[in-house]
């Protein structure tokens, strides 16, 4: 589970528990004019990873680190994906976050609501 | 570096344009996203941000593949009868829906919405001479019969009634002091 939150022009995503342990981070700073969009995807936990380095990938438990896919990084942080929301960047080490958050809605209406 | 986009963004837009229209923003997912537009998810993402990235673009489409046009063709209309006829035989589905659903809670659909329906009010305005009010207590009358979904009887009930009373030269033609 991640908590993210808009700290000043910052995008904060805070890895919560053992899940900075999984993931091997603890937070993510970005700056909102990097954010592209937030979207509640509970579909997106079926798409391919790629190779994970570093992370922990074990197949319907947890996808947490960073995965490299098509010449491109994306961070996890999924144990339920139900409550998946994909955040786009642009201009960052990550092209995307695909974090599990307590309430995707809520989250999708933070960020998105912050860039509009 | 990532894998080129191997889709039509243009028809993606007018796909998204359909399945929006039809069962709202809230009714699609990305997986609906996914399959009706044939766009694998990371070129979503990539292409169009989010889906409020997507729905903006194709609330804006909509507007201007069939309501900006629907406002050209008020500019001609003779009477309330042929704007009520103009605007229940319209495409609106989108637009109605956001006015519904994505205007109260999103600030850019909400504007996207009031100048769409403002370029409506100001054609029927300038048609039939009529105060710009006025125009759209007619416009939402004409949506209202739209979503009604009897335009025929219910309209050209109400056609009849305005053209009596313009015809009479009744004071709610004019615009209150």
């Amino acid at each position: 589970m991640a908590q993210v939150r808009i700290d000043g022009d910052d995008l904060v995503v805070v890895m919560e528990g053992l899940d900075r342990f999984w993931a091997q981070k603890s937070s993510l700073t970005i700056p909102m004019v990097n954010v592209r969009g937030a979207t509640a995807d509970p579909g997106m936990a079926a798409e391919p990873k790629g190779i994970r380095a570093p992370g922990t990938h074990l197949p319907g438990v947890i996808t947490a680190g960073t995965f490299h896919l098509d010449g491109e990084k994306v961070f996890w942080n999924v144990k339920d994906p139900s409550k998946t929301v994909v955040v786009e960047l642009a201009d960052e080490r990550y092209v995307r976050l695909v974090l599990q958050v307590k309430d995707p809605r809520a989250t999708v209406a933070l960020i998105e609501n912050a860039l509009s | 570096m990532g894998r080129p986009r191997a889709f039509d963004e243009d028809e993606a837009v007018r796909a998204a344009v359909s399945l929006f229209g039809g069962r709202a923003y809230d009714g699609v997912s990305v997986d609906d996203l996914v399959t009706h537009l044939g766009v694998h998810r990371n070129s979503l993402y990539k292409t169009f941000g989010s889906k409020r990235g997507l729905y903006l673009i194709a609330l804006r489409r909509h507007i201007d593949d069939d309501v900006r046009p629907l406002a050209e063709a008020l500019t001609e209309a003779p009477d309330v009868a042929a704007v009520l006829r103009l605007v229940t035989s319209a495409d609106l589905g989108l637009l109605l829906l956001a006015v519904v659903e994505r205007a109260p809670v999103d600030e850019e659909a909400a504007a996207e919405v009031a100048g769409a329906l403002a370029a409506v009010d100001r054609a029927i305005a300038g048609a039939l001479g009529i105060p710009d009010d006025l125009a759209a207590a007619l416009t939402a009358a004409a949506l209202g019969i739209l979503l009604r979904g009897d335009p025929d009887s219910v309209g050209d009930a109400l056609a009849q009634l305005l053209d009596h009373l313009g015809r009479q030269g009744r004071p709610t033609w004019h615009r209150s002091a």
